[in-house]
């Protein structure tokens, strides 16, 4: 302890990361408020008040954009900014780079989802960014790897902490996502079409698209996990052997599993196959992470009991070992027969998303509040607060997507006895209405508690000002007397 | 998630770390792999070898592994027309030709088919075991090709598209008529007379009118609204006929029924705001705005006429 914590605000470069948590909070309240109103809109199709901007095909990238790559990417960045720093005992490289990497990332966020609303898009899943704004987030990538890597490098601790494994292969692998997925002609400043064609082009959008998930919001949320987790427990991590062999079998599977969002589509069965085969894989993989964040945990359950941020990260855990055995399920090809196109896919993506990158990031966040700010939160029951409205958000969501997909799936697949569809497909419309009453409500549930847990940071960054002012006032008169 | 191993490590107290820290106070436990997550782990690798026997899976050279995996389905000769079993390697295609083949083969549907195919219209409303086969075939036609406009029920949207359930027909609510409309569409039509008349002359037609369906009384504005709808003035009888009852030709409407299609008439109403509704749509006419497309092009004539049966039975005819 001695080493690294006499005063690490002054040893470490706190600002980036203070600035990077606060953006995540507004991108993330931003961005949560438009997916309930996209929500919505389907539930009450009059809410896009036929104004163009409002209607679901432009806010769902808004969406989407504001809650990965604002929120979490934001999240991502501050805590990788933190971890790094402090595992490697080393002062950030380049803070001039690190800064622009923050205005960078913030900047084109903004821009990002103001296109989409003004109508421009590449109409590639969580790619969406015309090609200008593509180029802008390479330079930004690239100096993130610079600083990542530099300061690294300056380390002063002989061995690299598996935190900042699963963080380097996230950096590399989002950089090669995204500038081969966005290979494109230009043809003016706000169009451009791919370089692929056809099923190649489909399937490299899905490579990208499931690594986005793969890379992005697993594999850099458990370099988060694996610093939070036992940094918050205060015990080792459970099994160092399991790290290794789950973070290589995890990186070298989850390249390979994209083929499974193009089931029954005209992508080559055998890539279907290998995808399926692949996604399974990958289940025992996935589940390492979870085994030694929670097992970190073991002969110190009582913790749950008393510390609303472990309940935060341990919830989080089991939602991600809960969506990471229902993604193998549904990439089956009988099973993805009956959930592809339904909202099963918006309930699985979500119990990922909710349960367990935004679990993961508030709890976090929470971590790293009193330490950024040198304070003590300004409420503890707000977080318990905060946690149940989450939770109750999450389990609203999912379990109505399941009513709806499932239903809407077997809907669709019933004869009657002369082989003629028992249902038409307005039929199994207006069966979803309920459920996306309820997904909009649990969607609410869960910003409400996002706006809880903002309230509380206000809160806590002015405690903090008006200690640190008190102290100076203090230090002042003690100089006036002497 | 309790295993062996962390218990004994538990019970002996001596639990083994890398021996490095970082952070201060951060470390790692170096437990060996849970036994059930290894097993678990081998277990998806055997799922997935036989699933790489079953279906298509590595590529190798030019082609890929095709998997031992069959589908059998029935399929018509191209040059004789006769049926044969045919068994396929699986993929996609075939398990397409399966499912076209199951459907094509439902010995009930394709019996009902033939019959109500070779039936007339006379014949199939009396039998009701075709008009059983009717509703189950029309009611997916209806709600892939109608409910969009019409709604799934058939109930329309007032002022925009027909209700098809109340029995009265713009166009006439013989099989024949209706078969007609399915097959080459329709395009309601009525000239605005908001130019035409005085905005006091549209009062007077508009309470007339209503008189007509005694949604209004008598009064001296309906006899002189009365003139100008059967004078040269209006001239509305021309579609409407002499006793307003419509003309099926033209898609205009009868006026004496309580049935309002597109002025938003309701007995519960004042006459007051019933007359604007009336008055509004009298000046404005429709031009344009009530087409039903042609489906002679869309669908085949068996769906078309399936299609005629169950839009009739909507409406509750016999």
């Amino acid at each position: 302890m001695a080493q690294s914590s006499a005063f690490p605000a002054e040893q470490y470069n706190f600002d980036i990361v203070r600035k990077f948590m606060i953006v995540a909070m507004i991108y993330g309240v931003i961005g949560m408020t438009v997916g309930v109103y996209i929500a919505s809109e389907l539930a009450w199709p009059f809410l896009n008040f036929d104004i163009p901007a409002l209607t679901f095909g432009r806010l769902r990238p808004v969406h989407t954009s504001l809650v990965i790559f604002g929120f979490g990417g934001s999240a991502l960045f501050a805590t990788s900014y933190y971890i790094v720093q402090r595992t490697c005992q080393a002062r950030l490289a380049f803070p001039w780079l690190a800064e622009f990497t923050f205005w960078g990332w913030t900047a084109g966020v903004a821009l990002g989802v103001m296109t989409y609303m003004a109508g421009f898009s590449q109409g590639r899943e969580y790619a969406e960014f015309e090609w200008p704004l593509d180029l802008a987030i390479a330079v930004v990538w690239v100096s993130y790897i610079l600083v990542y890597v530099e300061t690294i490098r300056r380390r002063s601790q002989p061995h690299i902490y598996v935190a900042n494994w699963f963080f380097l292969s996230f950096l590399l692998a989002v950089a090669l996502l995204h500038i081969f997925n966005n290979l494109a002609v230009p043809v003016s400043l706000t169009k451009s079409y791919s370089l692929f064609a056809g099923v190649q082009d489909a399937m490299t959008q899905w490579w990208y698209g499931h690594n986005a998930v793969g890379f992005f919001l697993t594999a850099a949320f458990l370099g988060m996990m694996y610093y939070f987790v036992p940094k918050q427990a205060g015990r080792p991590v459970y099994s160092y052997r399991l790290s290794i062999i789950h973070f290589w079998a995890l990186i070298f599977l989850y390249m390979w599993a994209g083929g499974h969002h193009l089931h029954w589509t005209a992508l080559p069965d055998w890539v279907s196959t290998l995808s399926a085969t692949f996604s399974v894989l990958l289940l025992m993989p996935s589940w390492g992470g979870m085994i030694n964040g929670i097992m970190t945990l073991s002969g110190a359950w009582d913790k749950l009991r008393s510390d609303p941020v472990m309940l935060f990260l341990i919830t989080s855990l089991s939602f991600y070992g809960m969506s990471t055995f229902e993604g193998p399920l549904m990439s089956l090809k009988s099973v993805n027969a009956l959930s592809h196109y339904t909202d099963w896919t918006i309930g699985h993506v979500h119990s990922g998303a909710l349960g367990w990158v935004a679990l993961v990031s508030f709890g976090s966040f929470y971590h790293l509040m009193p330490r950024l700010y040198e304070t003590k939160l300004y409420s503890q029951t707000l977080i318990y607060v905060h946690f149940w409205l989450a939770t109750i958000g999450i389990v609203l969501y999912i379990t109505s997507m399941w009513v709806a997909g499932i239903g809407q799936g077997l809907m669709l697949r019933s004869f009657d006895d002369y082989g003629n569809l028992a249902y038409t497909f307005i039929e199994t419309v207006e069966f979803m209405h309920t459920p996306y009453v309820w997904r909009a409500l649990g969607g609410a549930f869960f910003v409400v508690g996002a706006l809880v847990m903002a309230y509380n940071m206000v809160m806590t960054v002015r405690a903090s000002r008006i200690e640190r002012a008190a102290l100076e006032a203090k230090l002042a008169a003690k100089l006036a007397q002497a | 998630m309790s295993d062996n191993t962390l218990n004994v490590q538990q019970q002996s107290g001596a639990v083994q770390t890398t021996g490095h820290a970082w952070d201060g106070d951060l470390q790692e436990y170096n437990n060996p792999l849970p036994r059930w997550w290894l097993w678990c782990f081998y277990g998806t690798v055997v799922f997935s070898i036989l699933y790489w026997f079953i279906y298509p899976s590595w590529p190798v050279g030019q082609t890929w592994l095709k998997g031992f995996g069959t589908v059998s389905y029935t399929i018509a000769d191209k040059a004789t027309g006769k049926e044969q079993e045919r068994e396929h390697r699986w993929n996609t295609r075939a398990l397409l030709l399966e499912d076209l083949g199951d459907a094509a083969n439902n010995k009930q549907r394709r019996d009902m088919l033939a019959k109500v195919q070779a039936a007339g219209y006379d014949q199939i409303v009396k039998d009701p075991k075709m008009m059983e086969f009717v509703r189950s075939v029309g009611k997916g036609l209806f709600g892939d090709n109608c409910a969009a406009c019409h709604g799934r029920g058939g109930q329309g949207a007032k002022g925009m598209y027909p209700n098809l359930t109340d029995d009265d027909w713009l166009w006439g609510g013989s099989m024949d008529q209706i078969h007609e409309t399915l097959v080459r569409g329709r395009n309601g039509f009525m000239p605005a007379f908001g130019q035409v008349l005085k905005p006091e002359q549209l009062d007077d037609v508009a309470e007339y009118v209503l008189t007509l369906s005694n949604e209004a009384k008598p009064s001296e504005a309906s006899e002189r609204g009365k003139e100008i709808f059967h004078g040269q003035t209006g001239g509305c009888y021309y579609c409407h006929g002499a006793d307003a009852k419509g003309v099926q030709s033209q898609g205009a409407a009868n006026l004496t029924d309580k049935i309002w299609a597109i002025a938003d008439v309701d007995p519960k109403k004042t006459l007051q705001d019933n007359k604007s509704a009336v008055k509004d749509f009298v000046a404005k006419g429709v031009n344009n705005t009530r087409v039903m497309p042609a489906w002679k092009d869309r669908l085949s004539p068996t769906d078309i006429k399936l299609l005629a049966i169950y839009v009739r039975q909507l409406g509750g005819a016999k």
